[in-house]
């Protein structure tokens, strides 16, 4: 009942049972998926939903501690590559990419951990956070993409330079290897768990630190907290999270290159979270899987422009919608009877 | 001299640039005392607050709660060894609701509050009016609920001595008056409290003994009727011949 509570709570879009009734309708929908998509949709849905807990994790950082980070790519990244030298050298070993994985995740926590803490505990204003993740992320970039030589190698993988890593093992866990529907489930199951344990976190008593740091830091430090330490634990759980999308990625392109890291792979997660509305943990998730959406069918179809468009975007929801268009419509329709109807349940 | 000390400190210096903003000050706070502080704009009294709070470190000169040194301790250290702070302007969470402003600060892990802090709490909340599970926008409230909002979420942490930086400012006379009540009752029960107040009338209506700050160091302190009667504090402070 306790953890119940803390997925219904108040802190995300969504408390009634109807919303429960439509979400689980939802998660059905996409379980079914296999019924009503080919092989090839379901891998582009996979790739739609990928970014998701890249997105979340921002969520957690930007909307619900008010801490921006412009570098969240930065994980993604050394998550991505850690796993394609790992996975790669251990080919043919049924376990490689869990180890893999797991080699990966633990990266992003040390990367992020010790990063954070030279941040946080130095007490770095709040506006120089988006600069110095923004400048380890293009530090990242600029280094990988001089690794092009044959001398740039970990024993039997090629960094590759701009040219990227390629050949990038699937995801296996023993027999079984994870690609077109078995890979969609894995995704579907990875960004199912990470909403709802980031909406557990939202809605626990520090979720609800979360938020008074996000107002007012010193005052939330004059309460017992120790913000700094509370700051260092989000930025890794983001940095953790950016992580996992950055496995996703690879394993489902079985390749990376340093442009996942560059400057405007870097603006992408931001515009996500900015787009759908920072504060609410729904809304990013819904947005960041609209815009993958249409940035990948808009470039699929050969459209140059893709980018253009998601600026343009961001720009005119940042001038009418400034809480975000999910945020603010999901605000409009809890005064409206749909609403009544919604939180009745 | 049996009472116990439970908020001193010695010698303690504070500088800003060239403005000396505390000096040479030797506070001594008994246990279970209400004690005012008074003195003219920018005597200091704020940044002696803010010193005790850890959110400025002193130049020289050390700081006690319940005779252990806390001078290098962070603030949330402070806090948790029993400071509670309500700041000079007001500083409840505005953007949340009256209930996560309560729910805000820390708890042990055990859980909750001792018997004594959660009764001070209880009493601080039915005579300010406050609803515990109320969802309204703290911003949404009149002035001197906000007021009361952050002294009832500074208690809801279970201090053991409370620092209210000027906590009647822009109320009125009837509810600096509710407000002096709640805390004359808080203090019978226990609670020690260091006030920093401008209203005679308030320190009147509270104190035990009121300290005198002028120009960052003590000038005078004494019983409120001494303190009011001597002709240097009326000079430099009640603005009287
Ligand atoms: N953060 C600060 N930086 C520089 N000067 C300060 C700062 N805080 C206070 N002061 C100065 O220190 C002196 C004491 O200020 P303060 O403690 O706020 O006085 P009071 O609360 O008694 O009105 C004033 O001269 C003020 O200008
Ligand atoms: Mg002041």
């Amino acid at each position: 009942m306790k953890y119940l509570a803390l997925l219904t709570g108040p802190e995300d879009i969504g408390q009634s049972r109807l919303f429960w009734a439509v979400f689980v309708l939802l998660v059905v929908n996409f379980l079914a998926g296999p019924l009503w998509m080919s092989e090839f949709e379901a891998s582009n849905v996979s790739y739609y939903l990928l970014n998701l807990p890249m997105a979340l994790g921002l969520c957690l950082l930007w909307g619900y501690c008010g801490v921006l980070s412009f570098g969240q790519v930065a994980y993604f990244g050394i998550a991505g590559y850690l796993y394609g030298i790992i996975a790669g050298n251990m080919r043919g070993d049924p376990w490689g990419p869990l180890l893999g994985e797991v080699g990966g995740l633990a990266a992003c926590a040390v990367v992020s951990a010790i990063f954070g803490y030279f941040m946080f505990y130095a007490r770095v204003q709040r506006w120089i956070v988006p600069i110095l993740t923004l400048v380890l992320a293009l530090l990242l970039e600029t280094f990988l993409g001089q690794t092009a030589g044959y001398q740039w190698r970990v024993g039997s993988v090629q960094l590759g330079g701009y040219n990227g890593m390629t050949g990038i093992p699937w995801f296996q866990l023993g027999d079984l290897t994870f690609f077109g529907y078995s890979f969609y489930y894995y995704v579907v199951l990875v960004v199912l768990v990470s909403y709802l344990g980031c909406r557990a976190l939202v809605n626990s008593h520090h979720g609800k630190v979360m938020l008074a740091m996000r107002e007012d830091p010193l005052r939330t430090e004059l309460l017992g907290y120790d913000i700094r330490a509370r700051q260092l634990a989000v930025f890794v759980i983001a940095g953790v999270l950016a992580g996992l999308s950055g496995l996703l990625y690879v394993q489902w392109g079985n390749y990376i290159t340093p442009s996942q890291l560059g400057l405007v792979q870097a603006a992408l997660p931001v515009i996500w979270v900015a787009v759908g509305g920072r504060s609410k943990l729904l809304a990013v998730a819904i947005s960041a899987y609209a815009l993958n959406w249409i940035t990948y069918s808009l470039s699929s179809a050969g459209n140059q422009y893709a980018l253009v468009i998601i600026g343009g975007l961001l720009v005119a929801v940042m001038l009418f919608f400034p809480d975000g268009i999910v945020v603010t419509l999901a605000r409009n329709m809890n005064r409206q009877a749909l609403a009544r109807l919604f939180r009745r349940g | 001299m049996t009472t116990h000390s439970i908020v001193r400190t010695s010698a303690l210096e504070k500088r800003f640039g060239g403005i000396v903003a505390t000096q040479d000050v030797d506070l001594d706070i008994p246990e279970g005392e209400l004690r005012c502080i008074i003195g003219p704009n920018g005597a200091g009294k704020s940044t002696l607050f803010a010193l005790l709070c850890g959110i400025h470190a002193p130049d020289s000169g050390n700081i006690f709660l319940k005779d252990r040194d806390i001078t290098a301790l962070p603030s949330f250290r402070r806090v948790r060894l029993g400071l509670g702070l309500t700041f000079q302007t007001n500083r409840a969470f505005h953007e949340l609701t009256v209930r996560q402003n309560l729910e805000a600060p820390f708890r042990l892990p055990q859980g909750g509050r001792s018997s004594t802090s959660e009764k001070r709490y209880q009493y601080a909340l039915s005579t300010f009016g406050l609803d515990m599970t109320s969802d309204v926008p703290a911003r949404e409230l009149p002035h001197h609920r906000l007021q009361w909002l952050e002294i009832a979420m500074v208690l809801a942490g279970g201090p053991d001595v409370l620092l209210l930086d000027e906590p009647t400012a822009g109320l009125s006379p009837e509810e600096t008056l509710q407000t002096a009540r709640v805390l004359r009752h808080l203090n019978d029960d226990g609670l020690t409290i260091i006030v920093v107040e401008h209203d005679i009338a308030f320190v009147r209506e509270v104190a035990e003994r009121v300290t005198v700050l002028h120009q960052g160091a003590i000038f005078a302190e004494g019983t409120v009727a001494d303190i009011t009667a001597h002709d240097d504090v009326r000079r430099i402070y009640l603005g009287q011949a």
